[in-house]
């Protein structure tokens, strides 16, 4: 078991240092696509931002660099030492995978996965999309370790942990703290029993139970509701203190507030991108920009808490994946790197495949979509004979396939909790 | 909805999608043949529009074009001293051009290539205007059919002399004369915009002029419009040039029809204008090129103006000829922004009647869902659909795959090396015959044939969607030669002579190698047999036209994963948990 594991993460890895030695212009290509980098995860404008700090010229004021002064203080380390760095990204990469494959161990009772549970790793790390990801040195897979960390940290219980690393990730990209409510409700009930992803919390399902140990169950409640409390207190706290060592990296400034969290908020970098945002503020008389950012922000936050409150005592594992893939969804500045992070997570919804009513269009219609999209990209900037909208009406489709998706396991997810918790794929409950 | 709820109900109460879901190879040929209907039904009344200009500045034929008789006798005069060129070498030729280009004021540079010969090109700043755009006049020295471009010549030097004297361009204009349409021209091209000094800003338009002869009349006017790689000039172009010619009262043919047949407008003189067009498309590139795909992926608009010959009937005189760049140069000059956006889609019924990208999209399109159809029947159809993802014989597939694929991108490279377009044939033919030899000395296991197939049909699928915009006759093309992988069976025990017999007709049919023969071989006589191989290389080496990596990688692997899916299998016993799940 541990043999496999290595050696699916070395497989991994070889893979990717590979790539790289073979393809040296590969990540300068991917950089330059707008699938893979946006303004905030770019890895040329870290480059840039490296340098600055190296120089010890200010890191912000140019207007082009927008990454936390953290990831640039860590990187500036390797020295500009092209191998290193590839090095680095490919063992972050690797340890996304790792984790993948810790949180299916600990599901592993629940989750009936047929396959040995190395698969998820193999299936992150063989994922062409994160492959490229990697390649491309987007900053998006920080985001993506850290997550992942706070999710294992959270499910075996380690509230510190998984509080610093939800604060890290939110670090990276702002829209991680949205996370924090999901991860709170999977934090186990129980300090020592497992529990499964379709039915976590049994006593809030099964009601008779509930009333023989409600005594009990009560004071279990409270001391879980504590404990969420509490790790939300010690998230939000971390960020704080992640912001106030920021601000003694960035030589007591705080521009940089502005230069990367207000500027992942605020959108004010109008830039093609896989997102659904661009298009619209291209050509927007200027007072009505800062309307439409809020209510687009707004979208994100309320569907981030109305899915992860409607799931929380019965399915929140499911709906920390699902807000994940909302935020990829919804976020101003995604990337593929997001979303290969989404499929990566994708496994473990294997209890509810069955209840999938369209997996074949959905994956067709995302397959599809994220091929095209280069292409009409291509066709708009390099030939000229397309324009803009040919290249955001495939954001759409896109956007669609990804929404397809996570709508379909929102309704698995609801067809499953009608089954209490214990799939019957062949029950009909609906005419449609 | 409540109809949907109804049609839903109803679908449901007769059994249709397990019906359907049985019949899946059934649907994928019927929406193949959709697709072939919808592209015949183009040239139908009502399918097709009437060609309009989009953009209202261009104003073609609105001002009197004045290169008549008072150019008579300059162009004749350039004409005799240009008659005894082709014994020169071409330095010496370039040399008497410039002196005479420089005599008005154009400045002229030459472009010196080792491969290619030098190009000449001279550049007259716009009067008017800021200088950032220009329009290209382009003279191949020889044409595409290796006559000297004597008249064209002619013209070219008369035409700049008679531009330079008038105050109202706003766009600079560039003559050039390059040794020939094809990579000579194409190599100062990509110079232009790399490497040469002498520059007159972003390049709009250009046309290129074809009169292979020094006499003084010709009959009608060919215009070729297709770039490489599925790139088209903006329609605005071709109709400023095809209202023009008409305007000055000369017929115009496209894609190289004959005389007698440029009068007709029927379904099926519309029908054969189409599929002509469909398969220069195809080939542009590959079949000789006459100068405008050397402008092709700089953003520039480029056609192709020959003068046609007939033996008895030539009677517009050359400055004719040379009045369709005149206005056409006008046209373009009053442009102030780009070609219009979305005008760069279209196909070609007659000089003035096109089909737009939505009307003959969707023909494409069925080819593409026909084989997602066809990957998805080969996958749920057989008793192995519930295998789990990490099935041996999924990897095995996927292994497959990546080693095809790899295989395909080195033959693509290695043609470009050594070409052995005779080893390509005969090894397609040998690998459609292999399964068929092997019988049952050698056998795979059933469910690996089945996941080969869904793998290479829903690449070819991807590969299809990919061109659709892209290069639209490609897409087309592959869609209808490929297709007969469709119907390759998987072969088991039982399966008769007949069965594999057929088997082996439909890879030898589909194969990208012999297809791509057998189509020319009936359809183009210009480059039919194995010529076409060394065509494919020549336009990567000079024109940079991917058609040859697309056939090799788009095509190629997923015939080689439905020719191994097509060997004898032996059936696989399935443990008794598979079978649990319901799909």
């Amino acid at each position: 078991m541990k043999g496999s594991v290595g050696a699916v993460l070395l497989a991994g890895i070889a893979l990717r240092l590979a790539t790289t030695l073979v393809f040296p212009t590969l990540q300068q290509t991917l950089d330059k696509s707008v699938e893979f980098s946006t303004p905030i995860t770019s890895f040329k404008s870290l480059r840039e931002g490296i340098y600055l700090l190296n120089n010890d010229l200010p890191v912000y004021d140019g207007g082009v660099v927008h990454h936390s002064p953290m990831l640039l203080a860590i990187l500036s380390i390797f020295n500009g030492s092209e191998f290193l760095v590839s090095l680095f990204y490919t063992i972050i990469d690797s340890l996304i995978a790792l984790n993948l494959i810790h949180i299916l161990n600990y599901f592993q009772n629940s989750i009936n996965f047929n396959n040995p549970t190395w698969a998820i790793g193999l299936l992150y790390l063989f994922n062409p999309l994160s492959l490229l990801t990697c390649i491309s040195r987007s900053s998006t897979i920080f985001n993506n370790l850290f997550i992942s960390y706070s999710i294992y940290f959270a499910l075996n219980n380690n509230l510190l942990l998984a509080s610093i690393f939800i604060a890290l990730a939110s670090n990276i990209s702002i829209y991680s703290l949205l996370l924090i409510l999901p991860v709170s409700f999977i934090i186990p009930k129980n300090y020592s029993s497992t529990y499964s992803p379709t039915h976590s919390h049994s006593a809030s399902i099964d009601s008779n139970k509930k009333k023989i140990s409600n005594n009990n169950n009560a004071n279990k409640i409270s001391k879980l509701n504590c404990s969420r409390l509490r790790f939300a207190i010690f998230a939000l706290l971390s960020f704080t203190l992640l912001i106030a060592i920021s601000f003694i990296i960035n030589n007591s400034n705080w521009n940089f507030i502005y230069a990367t969290f207000w500027m992942d908020l605020s959108s004010s970098k109008n830039f093609p991108n896989l997102g659904l945002w661009w298009y619209f503020f291209i050509e927007m008389f200027d007072s009505f920009i800062p309307f439409y950012k809020t209510v687009f922000n707004l979208f994100i936050v309320s569907i981030v808490l109305t899915i992860s409150i409607r799931f929380n005592s019965s399915q929140p594992f499911y709906s920390l994946i699902l807000s994940i893939g909302w935020i990829t969804l919804t976020k101003p500045y995604p990337t593929l790197g997001d979303i290969s992070f989404f499929i990566g997570l994708i496994p473990f919804f294997k209890p509810l495949f069955g209840y999938l009513k369209y997996p074949v269009i959905s994956s067709l219609l995302f397959l599809h979509a994220i091929l095209l999209s280069p292409i009409f990209y291509h066709i708009w900037i390099d030939v000229g004979s397309g324009n803009s909208n040919f290249f955001y009406a495939i954001n759409l489709v896109y956007a669609l396939s990804v929404a397809l998706i996570i709508t379909e396991f929102c309704w698995a997810m609801l067809r499953c909790e009608y089954d209490k918790g214990s799939p019957n794929y062949k029950a009909k409950v609906a005419q449609i | 909805m409540a109809l949907l709820a109804t049609i839903h109900r109803r679908v449901i109460d007769m059994g249709l999608v397990p019906k359907i879901m049985k019949r899946l190879p059934l649907v994928s040929i019927f929406l193949a043949a959709i697709g072939i209907v919808l592209f015949l039904m183009l040239p139908m009344d009502g399918q097709y529009r009437h060609t309009y200009i989009s953009e209202n500045a261009l104003m073609p034929s609105q001002a009197y074009s004045y290169f008549r008789e008072s150019e008579w006798n300059i162009l004749r005069g350039y004409r005799t001293e240009i008659d005894i060129f082709p014994s020169m070498p071409s330095r010496d030729r370039n040399l008497v051009m410039t002196q005479w280009l420089e005599e008005f004021g154009t400045k002229t540079s030459v472009y010196h290539n080792d491969e290619y010969g030098d190009t000449l090109y001279g550049i007259f700043n716009a009067p008017r205007g800021d200088g950032t755009e220009a329009i290209v006049l382009a003279i191949p020295w020889y044409n595409a059919d290796g006559e000297f471009n004597t008249g064209g010549a002619a013209l070219g030097i008369a035409l700049s002399r008679f531009f330079s004297r008038w105050p109202i361009w706003s766009k600079n204009i560039i003559v050039v004369f390059s040794e020939n349409p094809d990579g000579a021209l194409r190599s100062w091209v990509d110079a232009y915009h790399h490497s040469l000094d002498l520059t007159g800003g972003s390049i709009e338009a250009a046309i290129v002029m074809d009169y292979p002869s020094s006499s003084d009349f010709f009959d009608y006017v060919e215009i070729y419009y297709h770039g490489i790689n599925g790139e088209l000039p903006n329609l605005d172009l071709l109709n400023i040039a095809i209202q023009i010619t008409e305007h000055e009262g000369m017929q115009v043919s496209l894609h190289g029809l004959p005389k007698e047949s440029l009068h007709q407008n029927n379904y099926f003189s519309r029908l054969r204008t189409l599929l002509l067009g469909t398969k220069d498309a195809l080939l542009s590139g590959i079949k000789p090129r006459h100068g405008n795909e050397a402008f092709s992926g700089f953003r520039i608009q480029a056609i192709t103006l020959k003068a046609k010959f007939t033996p008895d009937n030539n009677d517009h005189d050359i400055t004719s000829f040379g009045r369709i760049a005149e206005a056409s140069f006008r046209s373009v000059n009053n442009l102030l922004e780009k070609f219009h956006q979305s005008f760069f889609f279209y196909l070609i019924l007659a000089p003035k009647y096109f089909v737009s990208i939505s009307s003959y999209l969707p023909s494409a399109v069925t080819f593409s869902v026909a084989f997602a159809i066809s990957s998805l029947s080969s996958y749920i159809n057989n008793s192995y659909s519930t295998l789990p993802i990490f099935s041996e014989y999924n990897l095995l597939a996927g292994l497959l795959f990546t080693i095809s694929i790899t295989f395909s991108f080195f033959v693509a490279r290695l043609s470009l090396l050594f070409t052995e377009p005779r080893l390509l044939v005969l090894g397609s033919v040998f690998l459609s015959v292999l399964p068929h030899l092997l019988g049952n000395r050698f056998t795979i296991p059933e469910p690996l044939s089945y996941r080969l197939k869904s793998i290479a049909f829903l690449y070819i699928s991807l590969v299809l969607t990919s061109l659709l915009v892209l290069n639209f006759s490609l897409a087309f093309g592959i869609g209808i030669l490929g297709f007969a992988m469709t119907a390759v069976k998987t072969i088991t025990i039982h399966s008769s002579m007949r069965v594999r017999v057929r088997n082996t007709m439909h890879l030898l049919l589909s194969n990208p190698f012999t297809s791509v023969l057998l189509f020319t071989y009936i359809f183009d006589k210009d480059i039919y047999g194995i010529k076409i191989f060394y065509e494919f290389i020549h336009s990567w080496n000079t024109l940079n036209c991917w058609t040859w990596f697309i056939i090799c990688v788009g095509w190629l692997p997923p015939w080689i994963l439905v020719s191994i899916s097509s060997i004898q299998t032996n059936t696989v016993m399935q443990s008794p948990d598979y079978g649990k799940k319901q799909l």
